[in-house]
């Protein structure tokens, strides 16, 4: 899953040789093996490196704040969101609901490796839930819809219908 | 005796007359306080007795057994208004509340979907008696009322009639009722989010259910049927205009006619017979006896082992079979008309109903569109794949994506009611049509109201050579539908129709949750009585 997500990566920043990758431990962390220093673990920390060698460091956020919240939101993909159970989605979503009510991405005003990762890892959550349950929750759905139609992102994930218009109204049959 | 033993005594002695005392006190207290209960006992029957100049206008009346012939004119509730002011009127209606303060008894009169506020007041004309005779009256009982109407300054929000209020001058109980009821019918009424919020009690559906007769004096049930009973009249009257027939259709048959798997079986004498699913196959009969236009109006049992919100084991269908000159978007047409016709005669003569209806279950008003939305099937196909749902071309709707797919059109287009032309054949019925044009496809069409499913119709087979083609394609018996497909051989014309249920329509045009909330006294898997 994780590796999936890093040859994304590695396509959407245009990077010609694909990197090998092995994973260690049951969760599968993936390890980026470098020939001249220690080895990478971790996605956001590999995905961090990605970015420098593309030498695109805006995707990492251009101010001091704006990397933080990135790297925040990195932690959180990989703390919080994998491996989440059924009753954990309920409340991330709504937090991210709450969250994303006046951003348009992530982190900062553009687009950053916060809104890839977090897309990549919320997709197989909007998967499951129905029509009524996205309008309950349109600011994810709005900013999902926003990040799986840029250019480049998407690579490996079906692309998810959002509705444009609300067809439920407060009293739902 | 020792002296220790003397002393022992005494003191017990002593002990015991401190016990005596004690207790020789407590029963002179008793003595006392039953002394004050029996005086005040004859004090207040004293009291009773002294003075009762009302004795006769008011008490308990000898059973009505149609001893004589009054020549007494009733008022309805419902006719109580300012414009009766100051008169002296007679009415019997229920008591649905009754509250003493003081001098005065304050009832509040109900008659159906009417209620109106009473007042008993001791004076010239009622004595103490009478104000604790009227305060004492059970809930639920039938009184006979002799009152003057009287205007009122502040409207009575808690009564429908809100302008004027009665003085009782005569009050006389016909019918007693119990005490104890199962169920109050002021909780029966409220809305179940208020209940919650101010923690007063609602009644559950079971208690409802079990204490029918009850529960159905309730002005929200009152309406309700008063409704029902207009989509039935409606129905008939419509199609009567239009040319149709009415037929009466047996409803012990031999043969299960659209599956043997949810039909009731009955012993007949030394063999047994079904009740009728549907009558489908008489429909049909009658339009090959040349009757044209047909309908009917009767019971239909499914013996599905379903327990939701919208299926019963009985219910009541409203049938329509006609025949039709070329195509069979004439009978599209003519049962959405008769459909439109139904929903117009609802707006416009029941609103009263309806707002009674929504005072306990809010919801929004029917709309529906002139002339009635169509679409064909593989248009609800592409409006659900675009709002993510994955369906095969093939396959039929499931629950959850009718109910989709009518919020997409309810947010496209503006209606509750809209049909679904062209079904795929392969989830059809063995007498349906095929599509001349697409061998994937029939000429069937379901209709929808509120995203809920309220009629499967179709154009019919009506060449006997094609039926038994499609019946052994669905690997049905050949015999035991012989007499079916008998009845085309003889010249019968092209036709089709469609069913509704009497209790789905309701319940899903004053936007109800539970079809037996309009099913007098509903029939499912589970419930027999009462």
């Amino acid at each position: 899953m994780a590796l999936r997500e890093l040859s994304s990566l590695e396509k959407y920043l245009g990077l010609k040789k694909p990197n090998k990758y092995s994973t260690q431990g049951d969760k599968k962390v993936p390890v980026l093996q470098n020939n001249n220093g220690p080895p990478l673990v971790g996605l956001g920390t590999i995905a961090s490196h990605l970015v420098k060698v593309a030498k695109r460091p805006n995707l990492l956020g251009d101010s001091a704040e704006s990397r933080a919240v990135v790297q925040q939101w990195l932690e959180y993909r990989v703390t919080k969101l994998d491996g989440c159970t059924k009753e954990d989605t309920k409340a991330i979503l709504k937090d991210l609901n709450l969250y994303l009510q006046d951003k348009v991405y992530m982190a900062g005003n553009q687009f950053t490796l916060a809104d890839t990762f977090m897309y990549f890892g919320i997709h197989p959550i909007i998967v499951d839930l129905s029509v009524q349950e996205k309008e309950q929750y349109v600011n994810v759905a709005r900013w999902f819809d926003h990040i799986q139609r840029c250019p480049g992102v998407r690579h490996h994930l079906p692309p998810l219908a959002v509705l444009r218009n609300r067809i439920y109204t407060s009293k739902h049959h | 005796m020792t002296k220790d033993e003397v002393q022992g005594a005494t003191e017990e002695e002593q002990a015991q007359s401190k016990k005596g005392l004690k207790k020789q006190q407590k029963e002179a207290e008793k003595a006392a306080k039953k002394a004050e209960k029996q005086s005040k006992l004859a004090a207040d029957q004293q009291g009773s007795e002294e003075d009762d100049f009302a004795k006769d206008r008011y008490g308990v009346p000898p059973m009505v057994q149609s001893q004589q012939k009054l020549d007494r004119v009733l008022v309805r509730v419902e006719d109580l208004s300012p414009e009766k002011a100051d008169q002296l009127i007679w009415l019997r209606a229920r008591v649905h509340t009754s509250r003493a303060k003081g001098k005065q008894c304050f009832l509040v009169l109900r008659q159906q979907q009417f209620n109106v506020q009473a007042l008993v007041a001791v004076g010239d004309r009622a004595s103490k008696q009478m104000v604790k005779f009227a305060a004492n009256i059970t809930k639920e009982s039938i009184v006979d009322v002799e009152a003057s109407v009287r205007k009122v300054e502040q409207k009575i929000e808690s009564c429908t009639q809100q302008d004027v209020e009665l003085h009782i001058e005569r009050i006389f109980v016909i019918s007693q009722s119990e005490a104890r009821l199962p169920l109050q019918l002021e909780d029966a009424v409220r809305p179940d989010g208020e209940g919650e919020e101010e923690g007063r009690a609602t009644v559950n559906q079971d208690t409802k259910l079990d204490n029918r007769v009850i529960d159905l004096r309730t002005t929200t049930s009152q309406a309700i049927f008063r409704l029902q009973s207009g989509v039935c009249k409606l129905f008939r009257d419509t199609l009567t205009n239009k040319g149709f027939v009415e037929i009466q259709t047996p409803k012990i048959i031999s043969a299960a006619s659209e599956g043997g798997a949810n039909v009731f079986t009955v012993s007949y004498f030394k063999t047994s017979a079904y009740l009728a699913q549907s009558p489908q196959l008489y429909k049909q009969m009658c339009i090959c006896a040349d009757f044209d236009k047909v309908f009917c109006v009767g019971p239909v049992f499914r013996a599905e082992d379903s327990n939701t919100h919208r299926h019963l084991t009985e219910f009541v269908g409203l049938d329509i079979e006609m025949a039709f000159s070329y195509h069979y978007h004439e009978v599209i047409d003519s049962i959405t008309d008769t459909m439109v016709q139904i929903f117009k005669g609802l707006r416009d003569n029941f609103q009263t109903e309806i707002l009674t209806v929504n005072k306990q279950y809010p919801s929004e008003p029917f709309k529906f569109l002139e002339p009635t939305l169509r679409l064909e099937y593989t248009e609800a196909l592409a409006m659900l794949h675009q709002a993510g749902v994955e369906m095969g071309d093939e396959e039929d709707l499931s629950t959850p994506n009718e109910k989709l797919l009518g919020r997409l059109v309810k947010e496209k287009y503006d209606t509750d009611f809209y049909v679904l032309d062209k079904y795929p054949l392969a989830v059809r019925p063995f007498y349906t049509m095929p599509d001349p044009n697409n061998a994937k496809y029939s000429n069937s069409y379901d209709m929808f109201m509120r995203g809920e499913e309220i009629l499967s119709g179709a154009q019919r087979v009506h060449d006997a050579q094609l039926l038994t083609e499609r019946a052994m394609h669905h690997q049905i018996d050949l015999e035991k539908i012989k007499s079916y497909i008998d009845s085309f051989r003889y010249g019968a014309p092209p036709h089709g129709g469609g069913g509704i249920g009497l209790e789905r329509v309701c319940m899903l045009y004053l936007g109800l949750h539970n079809i037996r909330q309009t099913s007098m006294f509903p029939r499912d898997p589970k419930r027999l009585t009462p």
